[in-house]
């Protein structure tokens, strides 16, 4: 008995009650939902039977149903084309940020500093300012094109189904280019500095110790960072609610908005959970990746 | 001994306090209602009010929010939880009736003094219904008709006193306001792909001679037709298919659109911001001598069936209906009763433009009922949204509705 007291406070006792509380949090807030999502994805449920678990089970009936939708194809295509274009977008320019800024020019943790700012906005707030400037007739953006002479008329960013999903990724790129640049930062810095002067020592030129050293150390950020990007643009909710509303014609629809109209427009609570079980494996293979990646951290 | 004592004392202060609990309880009969209404809107102010007069009966209010209004609802009747009285916005509450969970007022509203079918407007009362029966009151309403500059008119030639009456005439005008040169489009409305988008188009192919059940008529053929026209002519702004009721109208109201179709909830925001004479119009119809329809908005009251208290929660809404002439003098919300005018606000423009908006409410047609709605105005939103980015004729898409909404009525 006194073993086990003296264990709690100082020993393996305490190590598992460390452990058992964040799992029992995360296992009752994460995990029971999500295997509840799971169980509702094979069953009948509407509004009525919404409160009870014991629900008809129904099978793969809700994913026949969802495939045989004609909007199904096209809207896991346009979250193919968000998560990998705002994460491409995301990365260049967060990592042209990052080099920029490690040059250490003056002020230049300041600068960087400030560039947070566009991560610590709501989404909501984004979207709005992004929905003035991507307007039609009286956008900033299209006054710009116009004024530089790259386009003749104006292009209708929310309303062209050629543009609306683009308009998304152009507002979800400028959110998240600013995270990407502090952890890829993070990353630079941890780079040792002596790397560089022996390879200079040795005659590498600038590309080659981009190539050679930054690179290759970067490889765990560089994972790290492209796994939280999937997980973050497959969360994009906002941009699309406040800028396009997944339209015209569903040209800007996206999986995790789709889930929502369908569980919270139209009640077809089933439906909405078979998406979001869809969307759950990409995001375990995200996981895996981030991880994988960060593993050498923890060792290091 | 001491402790005894204090145990026994304890017991009696506990019997006291339930004993006291019990009294209040018999005394006053609570009734739970929960509406979007915030503390300048009907709602809240109507049952304090109530309150005041010490009926016996005490009334606890809830504010939900809209878009929870729906999913909360549910969510407490399923488990036993709901308030005694919920305002619920029209086309969802055939949802409810249909299953059981509002109670049937029928019985009650036939026997009141106050309350009388005959003194509402057809179209919100029928929201109301189903399967013949009546399972709430409307709490307010409101529709959509033509607003549009005057002084554009006159300065393209336009007679200012002679909206346009018919579609034709509508895409006509249209034409001959537009001026891209100056900003300005012919008409502003809303064809977004939510509810918005629904409530906007229903009351074309109603005017046709179709409805949501016969969705791919001719007469609505024609009217997505029009929309078309409107949109590919670049008549109205292609920001049209993504814009609110609410941003399009704000174009008008700056002068970049000459018509606009919206309702009386403009009314305030265009008095203080349209730096022009504007008028009001009844929406236009196909041809001359056409049946007239408009959308038909606003919540209406509604008992849930699980209610320990009917009839004092029908006597709570016996007092909100008495209370409906003050809907438009304290709240500025149109109360869906014709039997009460609506009292002049001492503004030109904004009286004009409510007698067009009582005028056009006789024409109002709810959304539905149907317990389904959301999943066929669903598919009318897809047929539009299809058809006006040019992916679909209007026929194809209306077709592609039919379907769907066939599908959905079984």
């Amino acid at each position: 008995m006194k073993r086990f007291l003296s264990s709690i406070i100082d020993g393996r006792g305490f190590d598992i009650g460390l452990v058992s509380l964040p799992l029992a949090f995360l296992l009752t807030l994460s995990g029971l939902p999500l295997l509840y999502n799971i169980v509702m994805s094979f069953q009948e449920v509407d509004m009525f039977s919404l409160g009870s678990f014991w629900r008809p089970f129904v099978g793969f009936k809700n994913y026949r149903d969802l495939f045989a939708q004609p909007e199904t194809w096209p809207i896991l295509a346009n979250t193919a084309t968000f998560v990998v274009a705002s994460i491409v977008g995301q990365f260049l320019v967060g990592f042209g940020l990052a080099l920029f800024f490690w040059t250490n020019f003056p002020g230049a943790s300041w600068l960087r500093g400030l560039f947070l700012v566009s991560w610590v906005m709501p989404g909501l707030v984004v979207g709005a300012i992004w929905n003035w400037i991507l307007s039609g007739d009286f956008g900033v953006l299209n006054f710009i094109l116009r004024e530089t002479g790259l386009i003749d008329g104006n292009i209708f960013w929310r309303s062209d189904p050629g543009f609306s999903l683009w308009a998304v990724i152009i507002a979800n790129i400028w959110l998240g280019t600013s995270f990407n640049m502090i952890l890829l930062s993070v990353g630079l810095s941890a780079i040792p500095r002596d790397l560089y002067e022996a390879s200079e020592l040795d005659g590498a030129n600038v590309w080659q110790r981009f190539w050679t050293i930054t690179l290759p150390m970067m490889r765990s950020s560089i994972g790290a960072i492209i796994a939280l990007g999937l997980i973050f643009t497959l969360q994009q909710f906002d941009l699309f609610a406040a800028i396009t509303s997944g339209g015209p014609n569903n040209a800007s629809n996206v999986t995790q908005y789709w889930a929502w109209d369908l569980s919270f427009r139209q009640y077809d609570f089933a439906k909405g959970a078979t998406i979001s079980v869809i969307m759950i494996v990409f995001v375990m293979i995200a996981s895996v990746v981030y991880v994988r990646s960060t593993r050498h951290e923890v060792r290091g | 001994m001491a402790i005894r004592g204090s145990a026994i004392l304890g017991a009696l202060a506990l019997a006291g306090v339930s004993l006291f609990g019990l009294s209040a309880k018999a005394e006053d009969v609570t009734i739970n209602v929960w509406s979007l209404d915030r503390d300048i809107q009907p709602a809240p102010n109507l049952i304090a009010d109530f309150n005041k007069l010490n009926t016996g009966i005490k009334v606890e209010y809830r504010q939900i929010q809209f878009d929870d209004v729906v999913s909360e609802a549910m969510r407490a009747y399923s488990t036993g939880q709901a308030p005694d009285i919920i305002a619920i916005d029209n086309p969802e509450h055939a949802l409810f009736s249909s299953r059981g969970a509002f109670l049937d007022l029928t019985e009650m509203i036939a026997k009141s003094t106050v309350v009388k079918t005959s003194n509402y407007f057809p179209g919100p009362l029928a929201s109301t219904m189903w399967d013949g029966k009546n399972y709430g009151l409307p709490k307010a309403t409101n529709t959509i008709a033509l607003y549009y500059n005057k002084d554009m008119f006159k300065a393209k030639g336009l007679d200012p006193n002679k909206p346009p009456q018919t579609w034709d005439e509508l895409v006509d005008a249209a034409r001959k306001l537009t001026d891209p040169s100056a900003n300005v489009y012919g008409l502003a409305f809303s064809a977004k792909a939510n509810e918005e988008g629904t409530f906007q188009f229903l009351p074309w192919v109603q005017m046709a001679g179709g409805s949501y059940e016969h969705i791919n008529s001719e007469g609505a053929v024609k009217a997505l037709d029009i929309w078309k026209t409107i949109i590919a002519e670049k008549l109205a702004s292609p920001d049209t298919l993504t814009r609110g009721q609410w941003d399009s109208t704000g174009t008008f109201n700056s002068g970049n659109a000459a018509m606009a179709i919206s309702g009386p909830w403009e009314l305030d925001r265009m008095v203080s911001e349209a730096k022009f004479d504007w008028g009001a119009a009844l929406l236009p119809v196909p041809e001359v001598g056409a049946e007239r329809s408009s959308a038909m908005g606003d919540f209406n009251w509604a008992i849930f069936s699980n209610t320990q208290h009917p009839a004092e929660a029908f006597k709570v809404l016996e007092y909100f209906a008495s209370q409906d002439d003050r809907m438009f003098k304290d709240f500025g919300q149109l109360p869906a009763r014709s039997d009460i005018a609506i009292p002049e606000t001492g503004v030109p423009l904004k009286d004009a433009a409510l007698k067009v908006f009582i005028e056009q409410l006789k024409f109002a047609k709810p959304r539905g009922p149907h317990p389904e709605w959301p999943k066929i105005s669903k598919a009318i939103q897809d047929a539009i949204q299809a058809a006006l980015t040019g992916q679909m004729t209007s026929k194809e898409a209306l077709d592609q509705a039919a379907e769907k909404i066939k599908a959905v009525l079984g």
